[in-house]
């Protein structure tokens, strides 16, 4: 066991660990990620066949999946990806702009129980537009998109904690196809 | 062990050696992280890190909410506050109270009863421990002199919710009361929110000497020795020692005593310390204040006496009964810690360390 994790930094193990719970949370079976040499097939019964090494792109009701740099991973240096990624990096190939969390707390996407959510994928959005909630200690905070665009992914769930930065949507920039 | 994990709301030195402890207890860690600390050395020996906000420690680390937020999202069951920071926040304390988490510290009203220091100074001198003369509350410039001149001068105008060797300024003389008393009111409102002053007679050639203390929610409180902090700049201490070397074994005595008597008297839960000024021109001593916290100075008590204070703390705030008593606390060697300053003496020795190119240990 300690040699096939040789080649991982310690905090890449712990990256892994926490990939595989978030996946065991989700509604995907598999999860293929590659970096450098390395590799990994996370899943259960038979694999799907897969190519490439993008991450599989969510269809069904937001998961929690955690952004993960399709390229090898950087040295230990930095090791603040993937479950909480960098705020306001955009990230992916695509030219998507990630809405971060400006406070920790608990998420929620809905003004009110049994009341629809704030936002869906596909909603457009202005700078000004409340997408969630963030609650601290009862106190509720409103979180405004702070861009134009329609929102491609939806990159928490309902009740979730999340830490200050943490990416909550994507958006597709007004003006780009 | 029912502490399964901990959120460490701290950071650098104290979170390093929380972990350290927390390994050796088998408790799991969370560490909560400011934004400029996602890469620090805790955050990579931690379980686990969650970011509580951006670098600004008003933002984070001094941010109840998202400390008690965090600790709830990452399930954990208790939250270690440090040293600094909340450590001594009465309000965070009883927010986890009232949350379920365990505080790995003093009860809030501990906190609370110490952190104000006139009535702590009230506390001690119901116990019986020397005091130094000094006022209660002092409302105006004008009764201020009144007390100073009744316990002569030089004194020391202190803030009630300073303390840690802030919100004190020495008055010489009569003529400059007026307007020191001003600025003290002024700079305590300011850094503390409460402008309340007293005054204590001021003792020059002092020595600083504080007792480490540890009690347990049974009513059974032990001391570890005293550490000697003489040697401050501006008031904060730069060397630690332990034992005390320039007391008498009677005098040293009298002071670990002191301290425990106040600890038991006030049922005094996890680690604390009693500090005393000893008057080197008369050998008396007074009580000064307690702090309801681990203490940066922790470790030299820790070298001459074997007992692993961190993780005495986690015990006690597990609800177990305290493993030590006092004959069996002995003392061996001599121990002593130096706090490194880095300042810019151009710029009013401005704390700053620079950008360090080599480093030889």
């Amino acid at each position: 066991m300690t040699d096939a994790f040789r080649i991982l930094s310690d905090d890449e193990v712990r990256q892994i660990a926490l990939i595989i719970e978030s996946l065991d949370r989700s509604t995907f079976d598999f999860l293929q990620l590659e970096f450098g040499d390395v590799k990994l097939t996370i899943g259960k019964g038979q694999p799907p066949p897969l190519t490439g090494t993008a991450p599989l792109v969510p269809t069904a009701s937001p998961p929690v999946v955690p952004q993960m740099p399709s390229d090898s991973v950087a040295a230990p240096a930095a090791p603040s990806q993937p479950v909480a990624a960098s705020p306001m990096a955009g990230g992916q190939s695509d030219d998507t702009i990630a809405i971060v969390a400006p406070l920790l707390g608990r998420f929620y996407a809905q003004p009110e129980p049994g009341a629809p959510p704030f936002v869906a994928i596909g909603s457009q959005v202005t700078e000004a537009t409340t997408v969630g909630l963030i609650e601290v200690m009862k106190t509720f905070n409103a979180v405004s998109a702070g861009v134009s665009g329609v929102i491609t992914e939806i990159c928490v769930q309902e009740a979730q904690i999340v830490e200050y930065g943490q990416v909550l949507f994507r958006v597709r920039p007004i003006g780009k196809p | 062990m029912t502490i399964t994990r901990v959120l460490i709301a701290n950071r650098g030195e104290i979170a390093v050696r929380i972990i350290r402890a927390c390994e050796a207890l088998g408790i799991e860690t969370v560490l909560a992280v400011s934004e400029a600390d996602r890469d620090s050395l805790p955050a990579r020996l931690a379980h686990r890190t969650i970011c509580i906000g951006p670098a600004s420690a008003s933002a984070s680390y001094l941010n109840i909410g998202a400390i008690v937020t965090a600790a709830l999202g990452t399930e954990s069951d208790a939250v270690h506050p440090g040293y600094g920071f909340l450590a001594e926040s009465y309000e965070l304390a009883k927010a986890c109270a009232d949350e379920g988490i365990t505080f790995v510290g003093p009860s809030a009203a501990q906190i609370r009863q110490m952190g104000n220091k006139l009535e702590a100074r009230a506390l001690a001198k119901k116990c019986g421990l020397p005091m130094l003369s000094g006022s209660d509350k002092v409302e105006t410039a004008g009764q201020a002199s009144d007390v100073a001149a009744r316990i002569s001068l030089p004194v020391m105008l202190k803030a009630a919710a300073g303390g840690g060797g802030r919100g004190m300024k020495i008055v010489t003389n009569q003529e400059e009361m007026p307007q020191i008393f001003a600025s003290a009111a002024a700079e305590a409102r300011a850094a503390f929110g409460d402008d309340t002053l007293y005054l204590e007679r001021f003792i020059a050639n002092a020595r600083h000497i504080e007792v480490q203390l540890l009690g347990d929610r049974f009513g059974n409180v032990i001391h570890l020795g005293e550490r000697d902090c003489s040697l401050q700049r501006r008031h904060q201490k730069v060397v630690e020692e332990a034992p005390a070397p320039a007391i008498t074994d009677a005098l040293r005595d009298k002071i670990r005593q002191a301290a425990v008597t106040l600890g038991r008297n006030i049922g005094y839960e996890n680690a604390g310390t009693v500090e005393f000024i000893v008057d080197q021109d008369t050998g008396a001593f007074f009580f000064l204040e307690m702090n309801t916290r681990i203490q940066v100075e922790h470790p030299v008590t820790e070298a001459i006496t074997g007992i692993d204070l961190v993780q005495e703390q986690f015990r006690i705030a597990n609800g177990e009964r305290l493993g030590i008593l006092q004959q069996d606390v002995t003392f061996r060697g001599h121990a002593i810690e130096c706090r490194i300053n880095a300042e810019l003496p151009n710029e009013h020795f401005r704390p700053n360390p620079g950008r360090i190119t080599t480093f030889v240990f």
